[in-house]
């Protein structure tokens, strides 16, 4: 039986009996699975090992953050924004930022915005790493999760030093940044992208790219052709794994990523083992953009100077009565930002995730919507995985890379 | 080109460009800007401007559907004023199939029924759940531990909502 799930994409779905006139089995598959990275629950009808339908339900990780941020002033939204993709938080703190910077109508300096890049990049990294370590043991590779965490941990051992949090940063605000690069992070950044990764990428490579197990595992599993991804509305290493070069970072550039020199990574192969491709070639042109930012990181201020957005210096307290007061305004009432609406969309690791913001002139915003990519990517699952073999579904979800706290926010 | 004649107004918002159209023509306001070359729906959602004096709102819920052409990299938001309890709207899945979550999940959160959806159920609450989170007039904080006493008398309360 075919049915049509959108213009032009059918999926193949057999009746109520099974190819040898058994019947199909309905089978609960999480939502307490160590595979589905998080808590998806999805209800799969087998026919013997065949995946014959699949109807995701999500909404186990749903924690009200876009309610919350109604009831929070614009500063204190930041924290917020980490904990829903908790695999990429500056990322999250970018868009929410960039979307408020635009309604305010200011521009963050250089060196904020040099910053911002190399906190997205090293986030990407340790984001794809966490990806590769957890696929890896999903799909047999199980010293693959032990090398990744290792390095993933050096990123955050940077996180803490440049903003005295491992995981959760909130390092990227509205108005700038939260702190100036200690050169005691300058210098592990530099080791870290010049030695380790150059280093690890390659060792990661060594380990995968032409190991038996993982080709037979990923090549031809789940493919999705150009047109259903762009169809489905899939983005980041799902669209180009599928061999269309859309990136934001390149199509709608952001915080200044015009000025770096990298590339879209993309591959045709349209299936698991394009993606993991792909997140190879992004992890190796994420370390180039750091040596980029490294190297031609400017000096200059790392906050916006607007006294009505972020406080003064603390010593500015002791001699300036006006500074005492925009201090009081903004830790009692916070700012307010202009009536309108802004949507902002950033490249995270698994896509495009964007804020929407509108705004009604108060110190709090009227509603505030997160676009995840891993929402819209999860839906495609189906059209991917349907007649596929149960244990091949794994390599699918694992493959699309999904954060069910990103998806249920 | 989409007909002048479905735009009711247009604009720009911090960069962004906008144009409302009549609720009732959504689907082929869509339409015309789908063939015009907006071939991704990168996001659909609603505002509940419930007691928002910031601007003259023509109606509580603000619909908003952000079409960017893939080609020229250009975005528009189309924007529909709806109004009743609940709140009705032709859905768009058929044009742009992840519209499906996304309908699913603003009715969900705001209530508002998107006619002809395939499988219109709560995606994010609990299936039994009573109200809509995020409308305006659903209280913050007013979450409730559940299977405790306040639980039972909660679960019945909101009325407007």
């Amino acid at each position: 039986m075919t049915t049509e799930i959108g213009q032009g994409i059918t999926v193949d779905r057999t009746g109520e009996t099974g190819a040898f006139g058994g019947e199909l089995l309905t089978v609960n598959f999480g939502p307490h699975h160590p595979s589905t990275h998080g808590v998806l629950r999805l209800v799969v009808d087998l026919d013997g090992e065949q995946v014959k339908r699949i109807k995701p339900v999500i909404g186990y990780l749903h924690t009200g953050i876009e309610k919350q941020m109604e009831a929070l002033r614009w500063q204190q939204g930041v924290v917020v924004t980490d904990r829903h993709d908790y695999l990429s938080p500056p990322i999250n703190n970018l868009a929410y930022a960039l979307a408020v910077e635009r309604l305010m109508g200011v521009e963050v300096p250089p060196r904020a915005q040099a910053l911002r890049v190399i906190m997205c990049e090293l986030t990407r990294l340790s984001s794809h790493l966490v990806w590769m370590g957890t696929s890896g043991l999903e799909l047999g590779a199980m010293s693959m999760l032990m090398y990744c965490f290792r390095d993933r941990d050096t990123i955050m051992d940077m996180n803490e030093e440049i903003s005295g949090f491992r995981m959760h940063t909130s390092y990227i605000r509205p108005g700038g940044v939260f702190a100036d690069a200690t050169p005691r992070f300058l210098d592990m950044l530099d080791r870290f992208t010049a030695k380790t990764m150059a280093k690890n990428v390659d060792e990661y490579e060594a380990l995968l790219t032409n190991n038996p197990i993982w080709r037979r595992r990923t090549i031809g599993i789940g493919r999705l052709s150009a047109e259903d991804a762009k169809v489905l509305g899939a983005t980041g290493p799902m669209l180009r794994g599928s061999g269309v070069a859309w990136d934001l970072r390149k199509a709608m550039p952001y915080s200044g990523y015009e000025n770096y020199d990298f590339e879209i990574a993309t591959s045709d192969l349209c299936d698991c083992y394009g993606r993991y491709l792909v997140r190879i070639k992004e992890m190796r042109e994420s370390v180039k953009i750091l040596r980029q930012a490294l190297d031609r990181l400017p000096d200059g201020p790392i906050n916006v100077d607007d006294r009505k957005m972020l406080p003064p210096p603390r010593e500015e307290l002791e001699t300036s009565m006006e500074a005492v007061i925009h201090h009081f305004k903004l830790f009692t009432e916070g700012y307010s930002v202009p009536p309108g609406d802004v949507y902002v969309a950033v490249e995270s690791g698994r896509g495009e995730n964007g804020c929407y913001i509108s705004s009604d002139g108060t110190h709090k915003p009227r509603r505030v919507k997160f676009r995840s990519a891993s929402f819209v990517n999860l839906q495609a699952l189906e059209r991917m995985a349907l007649n596929h073999f149960i244990a091949d579904m794994i390599a699918i979800i694992g493959t699309a890379d999904t954060v069910l706290g990103d998806c249920d926010r | 080109m989409i007909p002048e004649a479905l735009v009711v107004d247009r604009g720009v918002s911090a960069g962004d460009s906008w144009l409302t159209v009549d609720p009732a023509k959504v689907h082929d306001a869509l339409s015309a800007l789908k063939d015009e070359g907006y071939s991704l729906l990168v996001f659909l959602t609603c505002v509940d401007h419930l007691l928002d004096s910031s601007r003259n709102w023509p109606a509580r819920y603000e619909l908003l559907y952000e079409l960017r052409n893939l080609e020229t990299r250009e975005q528009v938001r189309v924007r529909a004023f709806v109004d009743g309890d609940p709140p009705h709207v032709d859905s768009v899945h058929d044009l742009f199939p992840p519209a499906n979550w996304d309908e699913r999940e603003t009715y969900d959160m705001f209530g508002v029924v998107f006619e002809n959806h395939p499988d219109l159920t709560r995606i994010l609450m609990p299936d039994d759940w009573v109200g809509h989170p995020l409308r305006r007039d659903y209280p913050v904080g007013g979450e409730v531990v559940e299977f405790s006493e306040e639980h039972e008398t909660w679960q019945t309360a909101p009325e407007k909502a």
